[in-house]
């Protein structure tokens, strides 16, 4: 039988440094491209209808609910310098102003849905569905896609609002919460995009 | 050498024309566009603008994370700046490591 310890691969002496994007980074950058890629399919999408129409919304459509959304939008926004402040907590250890911006996150990407999901409702009900026109088939397609992932962003960070509470993040060790912020960021950057594209346009 | 000139001014005769007919056929979007649809028709518009934003979408997209990683690297650790050439500081590392290296009298 041969010696264990002769087939080991031997350790260098001395230890490489860190790369500047670590691999979690770098995975989490591939998958937000690639998520980009599927958007600029469905607003290239969007953007077919929209310029080939020549009465955009449709006569008999309801328009959709400005104001309310610019809020929403708003919401959004706040939630980004939230997370922003749970990023700086972690880094320089402050578990509680972490654990509270985390939370409030939370809080606001849930507001953000729930005000969706309720304006969706009214919408429906005012006769803007999935299969009433290509108007309501993009708006539904576009937007629910972006709400799909937002709630996936907020079931993310509820999970790990959930850690930083149990203190699993350290200074020097909360990659978990960094690619959630990226992520969280990515969500909110690409509805800065929906909005004026699908609202105001 | 005229041989050479000769060949070259064809040559670019040939492309000048080339390049010409490639003017005219920039005036129409795609080949399906242009004949499904009227001159001024706003489908064939939109199609247009929508291939032009497909089209540029991946191209930007790998333009910005290419961008982040390289302008990340060149900011990594033992870097002080993202300048793309250093010239000065890597003239000044080869001084150093000229100077530290050992002679090939030192050996023997």
């Amino acid at each position: 039988m041969a010696d264990a310890g002769a087939l080991a691969v031997p350790r260098p002496a001395v230890s490489e440094p860190a790369p500047a994007v670590s691999n979690t980074r770098l995975a989490m950058i591939i998958v937000i491209a690639a998520e980009s890629m599927l958007f600029a399919g469905l607003i290239g999408t969007y953007l077919v209808f929209r310029l080939a129409a020549h009465d955009w919304p449709p006569p008999d459509q309801p328009r959709l609910p400005l104001a309310m959304t610019a809020v929403n939008t708003l919401v959004l926004l706040g939630s980004t310098l939230s997370m922003t402040r749970a990023l700086r907590a972690v880094r320089r250890g402050d578990r509680v102003t972490l654990v509270r911006a985390a939370t409030l996150t939370t809080i606001l990407g849930v507001l953000f849905l729930v005000v969706q999901g309720t304006e969706w409702v009214r919408l429906v009900q005012h006769g803007l569905t999935l299969g009433s026109s290509m108007y309501g088939a993009n708006f539904y397609v576009l937007i629910g896609c972006h709400g799909a992932h937002v709630l996936i962003a907020v079931t993310w960070l509820a999970i790990t609002t959930a850690l930083a509470r149990r203190g699993a993040f350290r200074a020097t060790r909360h990659a978990a919460l960094e690619m959630c912020a990226l992520y969280w960021y990515f969500v909110c950057g690409l509805w800065l995009v929906l909005f004026p594209l699908v609202y105001l346009y | 050498m005229t041989r050479i000139r000769t060949s070259l001014v064809r040559l670019a005769v040939v492309a000048t024309a080339l390049a010409g007919q490639a003017g005219t056929a920039l005036a129409q979007s795609c080949a399906m566009c242009s004949s499904s649809f009227g001159q001024n028709d706003p489908v064939q518009r939109a199609f247009s603008w929508s291939i032009l934003f497909l089209m540029a979408a991946p191209y930007t997209i790998v333009g910005v994370v290419g961008g982040y990683l390289f302008y990340t690297y060149r900011r990594g650790p033992r870097r002080d700046r993202a300048s793309i050439i250093d010239l000065a500081g890597r003239a000044r590392r080869l001084r150093r490591f000229v100077r530290a290296r050992p002679t090939e009298g030192d050996i023997a």
